[in-house]
């Protein structure tokens, strides 16, 4: 028997409210002040148990206190920034780039680009479909002749996404481009709401949220784009005051000469677009925000296209700390290094939560315990410190944030350990697009680890119950495993064969 | 299925309540009234049994304010002495409680919240426990729910003239709250500090209503605080508490949840906290609008009074009982209601449901287990000694105070005393325990007696000297347990 945990039939009325961000500062103090307590107490005032569990334990607590207080830092202020001359129009090539998506949806984005309300711009569709050797390569160019727009097909590949867009710098002439992914659909404001930031002459990219149109579709598109208002709301509006907005490849505007600069699009890194951004942020160029969906794009919809999706930002976001060493690059502030640190720190917390996930199984076989505390007086600094916590997520986010938000982050843990592990052992992933149609299939393989964790906790349960009966420390550790294993059956239950199993598509282009 | 007759949808309302009611009043009668007469219950009697004005000398002279014993005084004077009469005066507010809670839920949030709100209370383990003791605390919660009523009446009204009913309501509300029970200002500390953190809901000038209200309390109050400070007795009276720590507050939580169980079962519970995380998870829905100022005033409310009962235990003098934190109980059920209407709907019945399920598993738990932590079997010991005892022994009872439950329950002809030996008729508190004297005292009470019956209860740190001293010194014929903690030894004094 399944349990729906969510009420997935009802629509709520306002999908956009989560742009509408401010949190009481008073709160965030609260927060801070919860937080540190906890972390202090726990850190050097209780017994320790076991050495290596506590030395584990204090690992993810700090990473926790990391987080925790980069995004309170983050969130402090969430203004938006008023553009200096708000009726700068400057002329714009407008990319859309392509790599065999559905002619469909590339026509859709094209007709609504073209209806934008702008003085001046050009349209070039950036076809990639013959370099990643996909059969209907010609359809982009069929619809560039059907809505007089312009194509640039290449036929010798290489950066991926990057390199389509490097490619288009070199062809086209006006001083300002806009990337929109195919699937990626502008409103007819989009260019009048983003261009006039530009009237600061240090701006070099402006970035607007990547909203999910899809949102409504099935659970996975829920989730994917649960998680993304989180950081398309309060965490980007707060990254905007600190002028260390992450670029995020689509629905954005760039300063051509000073992408230029920095070498255009970053081709090394699977998540391009990051690191492109921090390269113009070390150049000492502005970044803004505009906080209004100007365009909805599609959700991954099912789990693999989500899990391949998560699995390049996560790769992306590591190369950040691993290749690029982002805390110690000359250019950036302070601000900046620490936003980007943050961001990219991220994809590490799967580490933690494995980490913390294990606990009560190492305490149900062994025992073994990493603090040696009456568990009511963890539970009276916990408690007060983790709902505090989640009310300011909830607020910060103007009451959008989910469970199935928080569940998605958290059983992502296998995928940021695959990419932790593909950064370690330093192999190349390929660049694979997010699938534009539903993938259907047995997708278990993917939460074999989700499994086996649940697994190895009704085991542990058994052995614990022989040892010491059903005493305090088994029930609550049983609570901590059973926490888990409800958020981990999320993924697990999206990771199920469908009924009508359809042919997989997957579009890979080589780095 | 056949659907039920029409007249059943215009008063499911009543209906629900009614049979709520029914459900706590036969639960009383059948079960609740008939256990034994406790050890606060027999203080209570005691107390009313004398006239007004001593009930207001021993009242100052206890920790409590006196409104509540003036009124089971008048209850007994019109409808008899008794355990079930007094017992009935705390069944009357619990009733009252189950339609008040009904309309602040009602009020708070909706007719469905009012009515599950209702049925929590009803199905409550603490709240039927304390709605048939012979003490203030079923009282109390009903003056708490009104006092909490016409505070969010308060805001929630606009028209000017009912705005000045309310006030009147809230402020004679207060008044009689703070004549039962010391905590109820707590509630009124609460409602400041909601006041201040959302003055934009109410009116302009309401705060100096607030302060006029708080002017008047403060004088009604002040005559009864002179005449305590006059006594000056307070800080003596019995039993001590003890300062309290982590596992009483979390203890309080499920003591209003699920009520009094024994450690095993209340040390599972408690140890399951970590689900308090998930179900906070759980939380995180979708919302049209952040909580409801009603929910953040159901929090407040919950909150201080605990927080301040334990930093005023912890610095000045320990008074945290979850009893006196009753006050907190009605806010706890409509937090929790709170909470669940945010869940999606399938979500939300089935926690409606297994809450449900859990509490009346409890209620009927603690209602029926012989080893429930707070029964306590005066008289199933006092008929033994009644069968046992002759004229010849003595029965001594320590602690000194329980001596209220023995005396009312015993009808033997063996002398009856205490130890330490406490003179009720001299004025002051109980003598304390000496081991120098306690020779002294028990060749006192010896002299001339065969065999001697010590029951022991309500430890006051000596029990394990005093009966070390009999073992050592007399010949022990019996030991016998009656409920968790009261114990009866037997002892011959000579052949």
């Amino acid at each position: 028997m399944r349990i729906r945990l969510f009420n997935s039939k009802k629509t709520p009325k306002d999908q956009k409210r989560f742009l509408n961000t401010t949190t009481p500062k008073g709160l965030v103090i609260l927060n801070v002040v919860l937080l540190l307590t906890y972390f202090i107490l726990l850190a050097f005032f209780f017994p320790i148990g076991n050495k290596v569990l506590f030395g584990l334990l204090i690992a993810g607590e700090v990473f926790h206190l990391w987080q925790l207080l980069t995004f309170l830092y983050t969130i402090w202020n969430t203004k938006g920034i008023t553009p200096p001359d708000p009726n700068f129009h400057p002329p714009v090539d407008i990319y859309v780039t392509v790599a065999g998506e559905p002619k469909e949806i590339i026509e859709e984005t094209i007709v609504a680009i073209k209806a934008m309300e702008y003085p001046e711009f050009k349209v070039y569709i950036l076809n990639d479909g013959y370099v990643a050797h996909r059969d209907n390569w010609q359809e982009a160019e069929m619809v560039a002749q059907t809505h007089g727009v312009e194509v640039i097909t290449r036929k010798v590949g290489g950066g991926a996404k990057a390199g389509n867009i490097n490619n288009a710098l070199r062809q086209t002439d006006n001083p300002f481009i806009v990337i929109f992914d195919a699937d990626h659909v502008p409103h007819p404001d989009f260019l009048l709401k983003m261009m006039p930031h530009f009237s600061d002459p240090k701006m070099a990219f402006v970035q607007s949220p990547q909203y999910y149109k899809n949102y409504y579709l099935n659970e996975v598109t829920r989730g994917a784009w649960e998680q993304q208002e989180l950081f398309f709301g309060p965490i980007c509006r707060g990254k905007n005051r600190l002028n260390a907005v992450t670029m995020c490849g689509t629905n954005m505007a760039i300063r051509k000469e000073m992408l230029l600069e920095v070498g255009g699009m970053c081709e090394e890194s699977i998540a391009e677009d990051f690191a492109t951004g921090m390269f113009l942020h070390e150049h000492g160029f502005k970044s803004a925000y505009v906080g209004e969906v100007l365009a909805e794009g599609l959700a991954p919809e099912d789990f693999l296209s989500y899990y391949k999706q998560q699995f390049r930002w996560a790769r992306g976001g590591l190369d950040l700390i691993f290749k690029y060493n982002v805390l110690f690059r000359k250019g950036l502030t302070l601000t900046q290094r620490i936003q980007y640190l943050a961001s990219a720190s991220f994809y590490v917390s799967g580490l933690i939560i494995i980490m913390n996930a294990l606990i009560p199984v190492v305490f149900f076989f062994t025992g073994l315990v990493p603090v040696v505390v009456a568990t009511m007086l963890l539970a009276l600094i916990f408690l007060p410190y983790i709902f505090v916590t989640l009310y300011t997520l909830q607020g910060s986010t103007n009451f959008s944030y989910t469970f199935r938000s928080l569940a998605f982050s958290m059983s992502s843990f296998s995928i940021h350990l695959e990419a932790l592990w593909s950064v370690i052992t330093g192999h190349k992933p390929k660049f694979e697009i997010t699938s534009k149609k539903k993938l259907t299939g047995n997708f278990l393989y993917l939460v074999k680890i989700h499994i086996v964790y649940i697994v190895l906790i009704a085991a542990g349960l058994i052995v614990a119950v022989h040892r010491e009966g059903v005493s305090a420390s088994v029930m609550a550790n049983m609570a901590w495993a059973l926490l888990n294993t409800v958020i981990f059956t999320q993924f697990i239950y999206l990771a199920l064969p469908e009924q009508t199993p359809q042919p997989k598509e997957t579009i890979e282009v080589a780095v | 299925m056949k659907k039920p007759p029409a007249f059943f949808y215009k008063y499911k309302v009543t209906l629900a309540l009614s049979a709520m009611i029914l459900f706590i009043i036969s639960l009383s009668v059948f079960i609740f009234s008939r256990q034994s007469l406790r050890l606060d219950e027999a203080q209570s009697l005691w107390q009313t049994s004398r006239s007004p004005l001593k009930i207001f000398n021993i009242i100052a002279q206890d920790v409590h304010v006196p409104l509540y014993h003036l009124m089971l005084h008048f209850w007994q004077v019109f409808l008899g002495n008794g355990v079930a009469t007094g017992r009935a005066l705390s069944m009357v507010f619990f009733v009252l409680s189950i339609p008040a809670i009904y309309f602040l839920g009602k009020l708070a949030y909706n007719k469905n919240a009012g009515l599950y709100a209702a049925l929590l209370l009803s199905i409550s383990p603490f709240m039927n426990w304390y709605g048939n003791e012979i003490r203030m605390y079923s009282l109390f919660t009903f003056v708490v729910i009104l006092h909490q009523y016409f505070f969010l009446k308060l805001y929630k009204t606009a028209d000017a003239e009912r705005r000045g009913g309310y006030w009147f309501l809230y402020g004679l509300v207060s008044l009689v709250g703070i004549f039962t029970h010391y905590f109820f200002w707590f509630s009124l500390v609460s409602q400041a500090l909601f006041y201040l953190f959302n003055k934009d809901l109410f009116q302009k000038g309401d705060f100096k209503k607030f302060l006029a209200v708080i002017m008047i309390l403060l004088l009604a109050i002040s005559p009864w605080l002179y005449y305590v400070l006059h006594l000056g007795t307070i800080s003596n009276s019995s039993p001590q508490l003890e300062a309290p720590t982590t596992v009483d507050i979390f203890n309080t939580f499920s003591q209003f949840l699920f009520g009094f169980q024994i450690d095993y079962v209340n040390t599972i519970l408690v140890s399951m906290w970590p689900l308090l995380v998930l179900f906070g998870f759980f939380g995180l829905q979708k919302s049209k609008k952040r909580p409801s100022s009603e929910t953040m005033y159901f929090i407040t409310a919950l909150i201080v009074p605990m927080a301040l009962a334990f930093i005023v235990s912890s610095i000045f003098r320990p008074l945290y009982l979850s009893r006196y934190l009753i006050l907190s109980l009605p806010p706890l059920y409509l937090c929790i209601i709170a909470f669940l209407n945010n869940l999606p709907p399938n979500f939300k019945r089935f926690f409606e449901i297994v809450l449900v399920v859990v509490m009346v598993g409890m209620l009927f738990i603690e209602a029926f287990s012989a080893f429930t932590p707070v029964k306590e079997n005066y008289q199933q010991a006092t008929d033994y000694l009644t069968a046992h005892a002759t004229a010849d022994d003595t029965i001594v009872v320590s602690a000194p105070f329980t001596i209220y439950p023995v005396e009312y329950y015993y009808h033997g002809s063996s002398t009856l005393t205490t130890l330490p030996i406490w003179d009720r008729s001299h004025y002051g508190p109980i003598p304390p325990f000496d081991a120098a004297t306690l020779p002294a005292q028990v060749a006192t009470i010896t002299q001339n007696h065969q065999n001697l019956w010590l029951l022991l209860s309500y430890n006051q740190g000596y029990e394990e000297p005093l009966r070390l001293y009999f073992d050592t010194h007399y010949q022990r014929l019996l030991v016998k347990n009656f409920s968790l903690d009261l114990n009866l030894y037997e002892y011959k004094l000579r052949y």
